[in-house]
């Protein structure tokens, strides 16, 4: 961890930045997107959790969940999305991460807790294999993040590394199937799976471009 | 004789050291002291003494102090003329701090004239408090201070002598202690003057309210001498008075400023604990002050020598660590802001509204015939210093700068440096030991801004006489548009300025002389100092051809670098350039600059001074906060001074603004301690903004909203390099367009008798602050409680009988009320308050029976706080009946309330949300029960979540961040699931449903540990089988009462917890089919939920 801040809230960003990154494989575990030899146990928090095994895989997830760190201390990050698309780019199950994070009552977090507080996510993603939809062909699958603003495009390095995403949004709005909810003092987060609704029709909307910055 | 404070604490060597100084200085008891300095200057010398303690010690003193002037006084009355009227019989003065006439003056009036003079503060001796300025501290405690007693300014004594009669001292009060802010609450009770009751019950009343900023040195060692009764003390002076040299003494005065503020903090809580009845928490409190005055005692004095070391003699204090009027100096000593401010100034002198008419047209004009045009730029030589030294001619041709310090490290940076200077290579911007060592014999000056002043008042006079179109470029710099002027040769109309310049102000001129208003400027360059050079059209490519890049205005090292990159040196290269590779390789408008300007071409024109876009404030220099426990608080007060600047300036332009900027500099990672003393150094900069809907340039919504822009940093405050405030989307402020202040002059008709009621809360309203901002404290708990709210309750009760009480309120005029008037409401109304409440619920004690206010906080640390808004708290209970009403009003409703609840009978709040429910908590079940179920069913149905408190609770947080909502705790969302176990539950038990007891019961099992309504639920589902559904009628009533309770509950977790909610929603469902209650309650509940859902997240629930 040594783009830990020394100050709390940059703590917690540092691990809610690890956590996202395990909780990001371990999404594309359960949904099987890979072979389940492309992973390999691993223990995390005490718990097991699943480690991509191609080093390109986990760089894209590492450098992805990275990638966020300084948008998440600056509080910028409202939902981190783990999108998995259908072969003509129709998102067909997104994984959402919304997440809070207080700055005012940093200090009094210990490690610790928020690590036992995060590792329920784990432990309840690791069975919610009965919570998602079986993959269509010649699926794809990204990692976006929406930001409660956009950053100042060229103002600093890390803004660089992103590009705003074109990805197309249902038109009606999803289901929702929360998976877990973490409400604690410094950091609230959620997670829950967005389907869309059994209504909808094929036609899709391009979405507003300028408001989803998505990782590479 | 005094008590003796000395017990807990630990004074500091600066304040006994002042002591000995003050004492020093008073010949009169010279040799007198000079004895007890023997007594006391050691524990063994002390020991040996006469004296068994200190309280022994002192009375011997105070009596031969008292004999001495008894003496005195009847030699002196003898001696002058035994006709002296005795004026001041009976009047027995002490004064503190720096007074004019004098102390020494004062003492001898009294002596002549009857009456005494103390020079030790004791409650019982002491009539009247003489003192001219008191500082900030002492006016907020003042009844800590004053102990009740008259605070007069010395002007009554000269007046009662040369009236030869004893005046009333209530028009000599300290000013300080008059001028009041206007505030919300004083709007509440307003007309009291009008009623004879004003004669007001309580002694210090007209003492009561008010602030200032006025800290004077001499008041806090004044206020030493006081206090410092310690034996301990003593022993410090003697060894400090030994060896210290004065500088040093001055320089441990900065940490006194501070530790001056402890002690009238702890004075205050003295005052606290003898009213005290119960002493249990007295220890808490004492550890910790003396622990916090220890720490901060440590500070003062390494901050004190390490200054000492430093900078020399210099008393200023340079960093916000020390100086609490940091900011007013800082900005008090900056030549930018001079500059920054004379530009309002310059505007308000020669810009009238129909001044600026003229201008408009005049400027079209210009655009018109852009090709004649000649524009003349003026530029007093090195303005900065030729100010300072117009009248040394000594120095005239010696090399000089100025800068505003001169301290042997030569750490400061030079800020302008005349031509004999340069000359060595001065440069400004350079460090004063680097200029010094290219030139010994520098001579440094400070500014002297009332000359800067002056100068450039009579520069622009001048400019203005000659020419109409002038814009203002600073105080020293101007440009001209002659081109109308056909008469006058441009170049002897510019001589012509600065030979009159010259006569005028003694300062030299130069002037440049073109077709555009860049040839002149950059004509001004060369004619410098002192000269004048005309470029006509034909001159201009001769004259580019040479001149270097970096020369033209808006090139800067940078830009010059790529420039010379690409071998570009001089103008003439960079013609050859076309104007789209140009556009390429620097940006569309830099590549468009360099073209136009390498030609010559300058598209601007001579226009009046712009209206600003923004105004704002910034300190970056001498900005450090260490890590001690009230840094937050210092923090504070800085942001408070920064926006008491930035609002100054605002109202100096008359303008009022809907955009507030905070501007963090924050060190860098790995940034040194910058080179330039107390610099910023190497900085990230960072800056957060927010709109309001209403513009303002009020002090106190600067305050607030700075406070939240520079909570959202969420930074190390020890990081902080510097700090600005800007305020953009201006507006002029005229008076249709502020509302909110013709509000707040309404209110300042609040006569005196309302800041009677202020006063008696200073003190809660000080600890909630208190424990406000240091949470993380854990503080000892400090009760308190009014001694005089009997009277005053009386008083209010009669003087506010036009006013309405609090729950006759209409709640959707206050929803509808504009969010700026809302958060002042809510500032009034303690908003933060169910915060505490949910804090403290267990430690709230109500005192059922006593008509007394009793209120109750956390005292965190103990140190003052500048209290932006006097936030109240107050609990009212007096009846049986006030135990449903209590709720979180200012305390002078509350009062009022008391009253009328003896006169009326019909005084049930209209509905349950405005119940305290942590009162309600309190009370004893049955009790309980008894009010709730006192409760008509139309009334129940009001029950809804809109909580008032709430509902300003949200529209204050509103402006800061949209999304800021999503941190809610969402605690006090609603009244329903508040406490421990919610308020349902008490509610349902008494209900007389099955259904709705047996929930309840359920709660009691199974929520002890997850306070949830999930498991709830879930055990209903297990035990439905159980549960009769009642009669028709009472079914209505239970759906509706756990529709409510869930919504509620959905509510408070939507935003954080939902998946808590669709398990609820699913568990629903499921009691839905096997109960009719719950089915009906399904029904309603399910759009409700997916609705929120949708509200929040955009989708909706899978339905399992």
């Amino acid at each position: 961890m040594n783009l830990k801040d020394d100050n709390q809230s940059g703590e917690v960003a540092g691990t809610v930045v690890e956590f996202m990154e395990v909780a990001i494989t371990m999404i594309v575990f359960l949904k099987g997107f890979y072979p389940s030899a492309a992973f390999e146990r691993r223990r995390y928090m005490n718990v097991v959790v699943q480690r991509a095994r191609h080093p390109e895989l986990r760089d894209y997830i590492h450098s992805a969940a990275y990638g966020l760190l300084p948008f998440i201390q600056k509080g910028l990050v409202e939902r981190v999305a783990v999108i998995f698309f259908s072969e003509d780019n129709v998102p067909v199950e997104r994984f959402i991460f919304k997440l809070t994070i207080n700055p005012s009552s940093a200090a009094l977090v210990e490690e610790a807790q928020l690590q036992f507080a995060l590792r329920s996510f784990l432990i309840k993603l690791s069975v919610s294999k009965s919570l998602v939809k079986p993959l269509p062909q010649n699926c794809r699958w990204e990692v976006t993040a929406y930001l409660r603003s956009l950053p100042q495009v060229g103002s600093s390095k890390e803004g660089e590394l992103w590009i705003p995403t074109d990805t197309k949004q249902w038109q009606n709005p999803p289901v929702i199937t929360p998976v877990k909810s973490l409400n604690s003092e410094p950091l609230c987060l959620q997670l829950y799976l967005e389907h869309p609704s059994l209504s909808q029709p094929h036609n899709l909307v391009k979405p507003n471009a300028a408001h989803e910055p998505q990782v590479r | 004789m005094k008590r003796s404070l000395g017990s807990n604490s630990s004074n500091n060597s600066g304040s006994g050291s002042n002591k000995k100084t003050k004492k020093k200085n008073n010949p009169s008891n010279q040799k007198t002291l000079g004895a007890a300095w023997g007594a006391a200057s050691s524990r063994s010398s002390f020991r040996s003494s006469p004296f068994s303690d200190f309280g022994s010690y002192m009375e011997v003193k105070n009596r031969k102090l008292q004999n001495q002037f008894e003496t005195e006084a009847s030699a002196s009355s003898h001696g002058v003329s035994g006709s002296e009227k005795l004026i001041f019989q009976g009047v027995s003065i002490f004064v503190d701090g720096f007074t004019i006439p004098s102390h020494q003056e004062l003492r001898g009036y009294m002596m002549k004239y009857g009456g005494r003079f103390e020079n030790y503060f004791s409650r019982r001796s002491v009539t009247h408090i003489i003192c001219s300025n008191l500082p900030d501290s002492k006016v907020k405690n003042l009844r800590a201070f004053s102990r009740g007693l008259p605070v007069v300014k010395p002007t009554w004594i000269v007046d009662s002598i040369s009236a030869n009669r004893l005046l009333g001292w209530v028009p000599y009060q300290l000013d300080q202690l008059n001028d009041t802010q206007p505030k919300l609450s004083a709007f509440f009770a307003p007309r009291s003057h009008l009623t004879p009751q004003m004669a007001s019950p309580v002694t210090s009343c007209p003492l009561d309210t008010g602030y200032s900023e006025a800290e004077e040195g001499s008041s806090i060692r004044a206020e030493h001498s006081e206090e410092t009764r310690d034996h301990v003390d003593d022993e410090f002076d003697g060894v400090y008075i030994g060896n210290t040299t004065p500088e040093l003494t001055e320089e441990t005065g900065t940490g006194d400023l501070k530790s001056s503020e402890m002690n009238a903090e702890r004075l205050a809580n003295y005052d606290i604990e003898e009213k005290e009845v119960s002493s249990e928490l007295q220890s808490t409190t004492k550890l910790h002050s003396a622990s916090d005055n220890k720490s901060v005692h440590a500070n003062g004095k390494n901050d004190g020598k390490s200054i000492a070391t430093a900078a020399g003699s210099s008393a200023r204090r340079h960093s916000t660590l020390e100086d609490p009027n940091f900011v007013e100096n800082y900005f008090k000593n900056s030549r930018l802001h001079f500059i920054g401010t004379w530009r309002n100034r310059y505007r308000k002198r020669f810009h009238g509204p129909s001044n600026g008419l003229k201008w408009a047209d005049s400027g079209q004009n210009t655009a018109e015939m852009d090709k004649k045009s000649t524009i003349i730029h003026i530029d007093l030589d090195c303005f900065f210093v030729s100010v300072v030294i117009k009248n040394r001619l000594e120095i005239h041709d010696k090399p000089v700068a100025v800068c505003h310090s001169d301290n042997p490290k030569g750490t400061a940076e030079i800020s302008s440096a005349n031509y004999p200077a340069r000359a060595y290579g001065v440069k400004a911007g350079m460090f004063v030991r680097h200029a010094k060592e290219l030139c010994p014999q520098l001579v440094i000056l400070p500014y002297n801004f009332e000359a800067y002043e002056e100068v450039a008042d009579q520069f622009y006079d001048i400019l203005h006489r000659h020419c109409r179109k002038v814009q203002a470029l600073s105080c020293d710099e101007a440009f001209l548009d002659v081109s109308d002027l056909r008469d006058v040769e441009p170049e002897f109309l510019a001589s012509t300025i600065r030979n009159e310049i010259l006569e005028t102000t003694g300062c030299s001129a130069s002037a440049g002389i073109g077709g555009t208003m860049l040839m002149a400027r950059l004509a001004t360059r060369v004619a410098k100092p002192a000269g004048q050079l005309y470029i006509s059209a034909e001159k201009v490519e001769e004259f580019l051809d040479e001149l270097p890049v970096g020369t033209l205005p808006g090139v800067g090292s940078v830009l010059k670098e790529k420039l010379v990159k690409q071998n570009i040196q001089t103008c003439g290269q960079l013609r050859l350039i076309s104007k789209d590779s140009l556009q390429k390789d620097f940006g569309v408008k830099t590549g468009e600059m360099l073209w136009s300007y390498s030609r010559g071409l300058d598209l601007r024109s001579v226009t009046a001074v712009q209206e600003s876009k923004s105004i704002g404030a910034e300190v970056n220099w001498g900005v450090r906060f260490r890590d001690q426990q009230d840094v937050c608080i210092l923090v504070q007060h800085f942001l408070q001074c920064l926006c008491k600047e930035v609002s100054l300036r605002l109202q100096g332009c008359e303008m009022i603004g809907r955009n507030f900027t905070l501007k963090i500099k924050k060190r860098k990672k790995d940034a040194e301690e910058p080179t330039k003393y107390m610099g910023c150094g190497d900085c990230d900069n960072l800056s957060r903004s927010i709109t309001v809907p209403t513009a303002t340039d009020d002090v106190e919504v600067l305050q607030r909203i700075s406070k939240k822009l520079f909570g959202s940093f969420c930074l190390d405050v020890k990081e902080v390099r510097g700090v600005g405030l800007q305020v953009s989307k201006l507006d002029s402020a005229d008076p249709s367009n502020k509302a909110s202040r013709t509000l707040k002059s309404w209110l300042s008709s609040a006569s005196a008798s309302v800041q009677i009621e202020q006063d008696d809360n200073v003190f809660a309203a000080k600890v909630r602050e208190n424990s406000d901002c240091n949470r993380h404290v854990t503080g000892g708990v400090s009760r308190l409680r009014e001694s005089n709210s009997a009277e005053s309750s009386i008083q209010s009760g009669d003087t506010n009988s036009s006013l309405p009480p609090m729950c006759h309120l209409d709640m959707e005029v206050l929803e509808n009320l504009p969010p700026e008037l809302l958060s002042e409401l809510d500032g009034t109304y303690g908003g933060k308050l169910f915060e505490l409440i949910e804090k403290k619920r267990g430690k709230r004690k109500i005192n059922s029976n006593s008509p007394h206010v009793s209120l109750d906080g956390t005292v965190a640390s103990i140190k003052e706080l500048k209290s932006l808004s006097v936030k109240i708290h107050g609990l009212s209970t007096s009846g049986e009946k006030e135990y449903k009403e209590s709720y979180v009003p200012h305390p002078s409703i509350a009062r009022t309330f008391n009253q009328r609840t003896i006169e009326m009978t019909d005084l049930m709040p209209s509905s349950l949300s405005q119940v305290d429910v942590s009162v309600l908590q309190e009370l004893p079940e049955e009790l309980r029960a008894d009010v709730l179920g006192a409760f008509p069913a139309p009334r129940r149905q009001q029950l809804s979540s809109d909580v008032p408190m709430e509902t300003c609770k949200k529209q204050d947080e509103e402006p800061i961040d949209i999304k800021g909502t999503e941190n809610e705790s969402g605690f006090s969302c609603s009244s329903l699931w508040f406490g421990n176990p919610p308020l349902w539950t008490e509610k349902f038990k008494v209900s007389g449903n099955c259904t709705l007891e047996k929930l309840s019961e359920i709660y009691y099992k199974v929520a002890q540990s997850r306070p949830m309504l999930s498991p709830v639920l879930q055990h209903a589902i297990s035990e439905i089988e159980s549960f009769h559904d009642g009669s028709a009628n009472d079914l209505d009533k239970a759906i509706y009462d756990v529709c409510e309770l869930l919504k509620q509950y959905i509510k408070l977790k939507v935003e954080g917890d939902i998946e808590e909610i669709y398990l609820c929603f699913r568990l629903l469902k499921r009691l839905a089919a096997r109960s009719q209650l719950f089915l009906q309650v399904y029904e309603i509940l399910s759009p409700f939920i997916q609705a929120s859902i949708s509200e929040h997240y955009g989708g909706s629930f899978s339905i399992p």
